[in-house]
């Protein structure tokens, strides 16, 4: 367990994992299909747009990620070079203010040390900070999950796909009977077996959330199995898995790419409410649904805390609308019927 | 026609309008009593539905709550004095006497009690109390088939209870298996023999638990033929109140009792704030109240606004409500206070720590460690964040109440960074890192259901991780915590404490006895000092005097010196009462808007205050009409400018 929680497997991990989606979608452009895509793609003002600001989220997230030591065995993140050094209050500030609102007298407090541009929480720390490291368990939760539930919904679906009889038999009967659990208590229910952790919520969501990608896919593999250049490989004698590898998983990328940032999306919201519910983040770990979820009982206060509920809620609609902008981009992009 | 039929709608409308009311309580019982005089209701809403009305069945604080007032105890906390508290007879005639061995109590019944008028009894008219129905209530205890709770505390105390208990299989025979601890002397009079010396017998005596009932109501209310179960929603008590409806997920009914004359208003103890007003109340005929309706509100937020519009006449500020309450000045609201609204703090008699495995290799073994911890806990910052500062800084084990709480008592460990920083030094993890330079890493365990819990847990996370070692948070549900600490499967507990069953010394300082230690008894701590454990065995069976008192103060330097806990709160709240209903007294062992019988309500303030808070606002209705208006002229234009395009 310390090899995954030391700072250098966890910056090691972080190279690795951006390096091979740079790897994967460098490949992939060299295809004819994808850079008629990329040309279409760069003419959309609005996906360009979204993709910078997904990659301003990733940037930060990624800043946040990756720590460096310090000395005496302690690590600080990136992030906490660029914006750290914003000392704590005693409690809830408002965004430029200079007292405290948990003080009995409402005077300006002398201990209080600098006014915060988007105040302060309950327990005194910047909310601007704390919304730019929840990017970080946003991007961890979104790309673990997604690191899951794409192998498993992609290699499912084209299995199902191809193979067709009782292989596609079994794997519909798994995906309907999962599809027919109420996928919050599913998730809730395996949260309570694995504890609290970003590990136990990527894994929860991303068993749970291959279903619609597995379709998808099996109904796109269904589909590209009846075209010529599968019949024609498989009459030259070519092996299952060299059908699926060279000809059907190239074919499906772009379904899996849409579903990817689109699902991206779908998983950030879903940490919130997981969160929100109190079955999500761990206590420390700075979220968006954790603000959220502190805001129900700020909403109540007088006078009104709203900067923490406005933050979390502005960054995650930022990262959400962006990905979903992105992902509407794209799948226009890969529209075949737009030539 | 036209005429005919504007006036037809307007008489509709305003039949609507005066049908309209946004009262939510059904009417009362009654108009007026039977002298002419307004009938006098009180509405305070619990929180839950209660689990049982039988007394020796029933455990819970939301039933506790309802059967209090149906039920009269043998012995009741005076309601005035809480500094100590204080026992007073209810249904005895006078305090019991205690033999010279202190190994048993003669008690004698008030003559006259009766139980309340039921169908069970012959002719519909209750009986008197008489010490053959002690027998019977401690018989009960013992019962299996009741399963009470109680059963394994007079066990432990009352001669005879754990044998009737066993010998009685699935069900007592109540003829002839007798608790033997339990001597009926005369019609009235009653003996309680003890296995050992027990004084704190006694406050078990106020506790519902022990409360008479009669056996033919037991038996008569089988769950058969349409009669309720006895074990469940029957009651046929001796008390001012009897229930008269109970409406599952909605609201509680009682009716006062007529003739009711077992206790009276004291005339002693009065708080100075209050003592002219409550003179004028003194000596006289209980209750004030001839009905009570609880509905129950299981949301934090109806409750508030119920408040608000009048409707409920006393409330327990929650979170929810706090910020619109109460100032920051830690006064009434500006709109409460015109309203006249009554806040009162409230303080639980209870005290919160943070507790340390005795048996953890790491925390168990290294003092010094426990006590950097203690310095480096910041109790008054997070009383001011989570409890807006009105909940006391505990300094002690003991709150305030409870006979052995030191007033002038300064915290042992006060809230001191450097000093933790020094200790953890000295304990063999300078700058929070062992000699290996590997940082010190603990597990805090406290409850994580809600954003506030977590909160509070990552406080004290914050809090230890100042000192440079790292603190590794296990956020789990109530029900998990209190199974980690029965196993003790954990390093450092938060967010725990214990609220007294009693206002009694032994009721705090046994969670620190040796033999109690979990799963057996609630010592999670895993403390184990012979020198404590002789001292507490020679307080608990002490009556409150110097030398108990002197005993008390070494029990809690013991826990300073070794460090076992860190007190961190006494929990308070603040109360709201409507202008109403002001306090009559505020015994904290009735529950926080308990003790019914003393309860006083200003029938005639209340409607005259309700109508203002509940005047209609009518620009709504207008604004809405407006727009509905100005919408029909607009389709009305536009249908008649399509026509004449299309002419």
């Amino acid at each position: 367990m310390d090899f995954f929680t030391h700072w250098l497997t966890q910056d090691l991990l972080l190279i690795l994992g951006l390096g091979g989606i740079a790897f994967l979608l460098a490949r992939a452009a060299r295809s004819d299909r994808w850079s008629r895509a990329a040309t279409r793609f760069r003419a959309d003002r609005t996906g360009v747009i979204a993709l910078c600001v997904v990659c301003l989220y990733l940037f930060i997230g990624a800043l946040e990620t990756c720590r460096v030591p310090v000395g005496g065995g302690a690590t600080k993140s990136m992030l906490d070079f660029v914006i750290g050094g914003i000392p704590d209050e005693r409690s809830y500030s408002a965004p430029f203010s200079n007292q405290i609102l948990t003080d009995t007298k409402p005077q300006p407090d002398p201990l209080k040390s600098q006014s915060h541009i988007l105040g302060t929480n309950q327990l005194g720390q910047d909310v601007l900070v704390q919304t730019l490291k929840a990017c970080r368990t946003a991007l961890i939760i979104g790309g673990l999950t997604s690191a899951i539930y794409i192998p498993l919904g992609a290699l499912f679906g084209i299995f199902a796909g191809y193979f067709r009889r009782w292989v596609d038999d079994l794997i519909q009967y798994i995906y309907s009977t999962l599809a027919s659990i109420p996928p919050i208590l599913l998730l809730v229910s395996i949260l309570f077996v694995l504890g609290p952790g970003l590990g136990s919520i990527s894994i929860a969501l991303g068993v749970t959330g291959w279903v619609g990608l597995c379709r998808l896919i099996r109904g796109e593999t269904m589909r590209q199995s009846e075209r010529s250049y599968i019949t024609a490989a498989r009459a030259l004698g070519q092996s299952h898995w060299n059908i699926i590898s060279r000809h059907l998983l190239p074919n499906v990328m772009h379904l899996v790419l849409i579903n990817f940032v689109l699902g991206f999306s779908g998983i950030v919201l879903s940490e919130a409410i997981l969160s929100y519910l109190g079955v999500g983040c761990p206590v420390g770990t700075a979220s968006w649904g954790v603000m959220i979820d502190s805001g129900r009982s700020e909403l109540s206060r007088d006078p009104v805390v709203w900067w923490n509920l406005t933050a979390a809620t502005t960054a995650l609609f930022g990262l959400v609308l962006s990905l979903n902008l992105l992902g509407d981009s794209l799948r226009k992009a890969f529209d075949p019927k737009r030539g | 026609m036209l005429r005919k039929t504007t006036r037809l709608f307007a008489l509709a409308a305003a039949l609507w309008l005066a049908a309209c009311d946004n009262n939510p309580h059904p009417a009362p019982l009654h108009k007026t009593r039977p002298d002419g005089t307004p009938w006098v209701v009180r509405y305070q809403a619990i929180r839950e539905d209660p689990r049982s009305f039988d007394p020796q069945y029933t455990y819970d604080q939301i039933s506790r709550k309802v059967v209090e007032g149906v039920y009269d105890t043998l012995l009741e906390y005076h309601p005035m004095k809480t500094d100590p508290y204080e026992l007073q007879p209810c249904m005895l005639a006078e305090m019991p006497v205690k033999a010279a061995d202190g190994l048993s109590y003669d008690f004698r019944l008030k003559e006259g009690v009766r139980f309340h008028d039921d169908p069970c009894f012959p002719g519909g008219k209750g009986r008197e109390v008489v010490a053959e129905d002690i027998q019977y209530v401690f018989q009960r205890i013992a019962d299996p088939a009741v399963e009470s709770p109680f059963e394994s505390t007079f066990e432990e105390c009352l001669v005879g209870m754990a044998e009737t208990h066993k010998a009685a299989g699935k069900k007592l025979d109540y003829a002839t298996q007798r608790v033997a601890g339990v001597e009926v002397l005369d019609r009235y009079r009653f003996r309680l023999r003890l296995t050992k010396k027990y004084p704190q017998i006694l406050y078990w005596l106020a506790y519902q638990c022990t409360a008479p009932v009669a056996r033919e109501a037991v038996a008569y209310y089988d769950g058969e033929n349409g009669r309720e179960d006895f074990r469940k929603f029957a009651s046929v008590g001796t008390g001012p109140y009897r229930i008269v409806n109970y409406e599952p997920r909605s609201r509680v009914t009682l009716e006062r009792v007529p003739n009711y004359t077992t206790t009276v208003f004291p005339s002693d103890g009065f708080p100075a704030a209050k003592a002219e007003w409550l003179k004028t109340l003194a000596g006289k005929a209980l209750p004030f109240i001839d009905e009570i309706q609880l509905p129950i509100h299981h949301e934090n937020i109806p409750r508030f606004l119920h408040f608000r519009q009048g409707y409920l006449d006393i409330m327990a500020v929650d979170k929810d409500s706090f910020n619109a309450m109460v100032s920051p000045m830690r006064t009434l609201s500006p709109e409460f206070q015109k309203r006249g609204t009554i806040l009162e703090p409230a303080f639980e008699i209870s005290t919160f720590w943070i507790s340390f495995n005795m048996d953890d290799p790491v925390i168990g073994e290294n003092l010094k460690l426990r006590q950097a911890l203690a310095h480096a806990t910041d109790s008054k910052r997070y009383a001011e964040i989570f409890y807006a500062g009105v909940a006391p800084v505990a300094t002690q084990l003991l709150p305030s109440g409870i006979f052995g709480h030191d007033r002038e008592r300064q915290k042992r460990y006060p809230f001191d960074l450097e000093k933790g920083k020094q200790l953890l030094a000295e304990a063999g993890y300078p700058g929070g890192r062992d000699k290996d330079g590997k940082q010190l890493e603990l597990t805090l365990t406290g409850q994580g259901a809600g954003s506030e819990d977590r909160q509070r847990v990552e406080f004290d996370q914050r809090c230890f991780e100042q000192l440079g070692i790292a603190v590794k948070v296990n956020s789990v549900t109530f029900a998990r915590l209190q199974d980690i600490e029965d196993r003790g499967d954990f390093q450092m507990c938060t967010t725990t404490g214990w609220g007294a069953d009693y206002p009694d010394p032994e009721n705090y300082f046994m969670l620190f006895y040796s033999k109690n230690v979990s799963p057996v008894g609630k010592n999670y701590f895993r403390f184990r000092h012979a020198e404590y454990d002789r001292i507490f065995e020679q307080m608990v069976v002490m009556e409150n005097s110097p030398e108990r008192l002197e005993l008390t103060r070494k029990l809690q330097r013991i826990l300073d010196d070794e460090c076992p806990m860190v007190p961190t709160f006494h929990k308070a709240a603040y109360l709201t009462l409507q202008p109403w209903a002001p306090r009559t007294h505020n015994n904290l062992m009735y529950e926080v808007d308990g003790g019914h019988k003393y309860l006083v309500t200003d029938t005639v303030m209340r409607e005259r205050l309700q109508r203002e808070l509940n005047k209609p606002a009518l620009w709504p209705a207008f604004v809405l009409g407006g727009l509905v208006l100005a919408g029909v002229v607009a389709f009305i234009g536009a249908v008649r400018r399509s026509k004449n395009q299309t002419a």
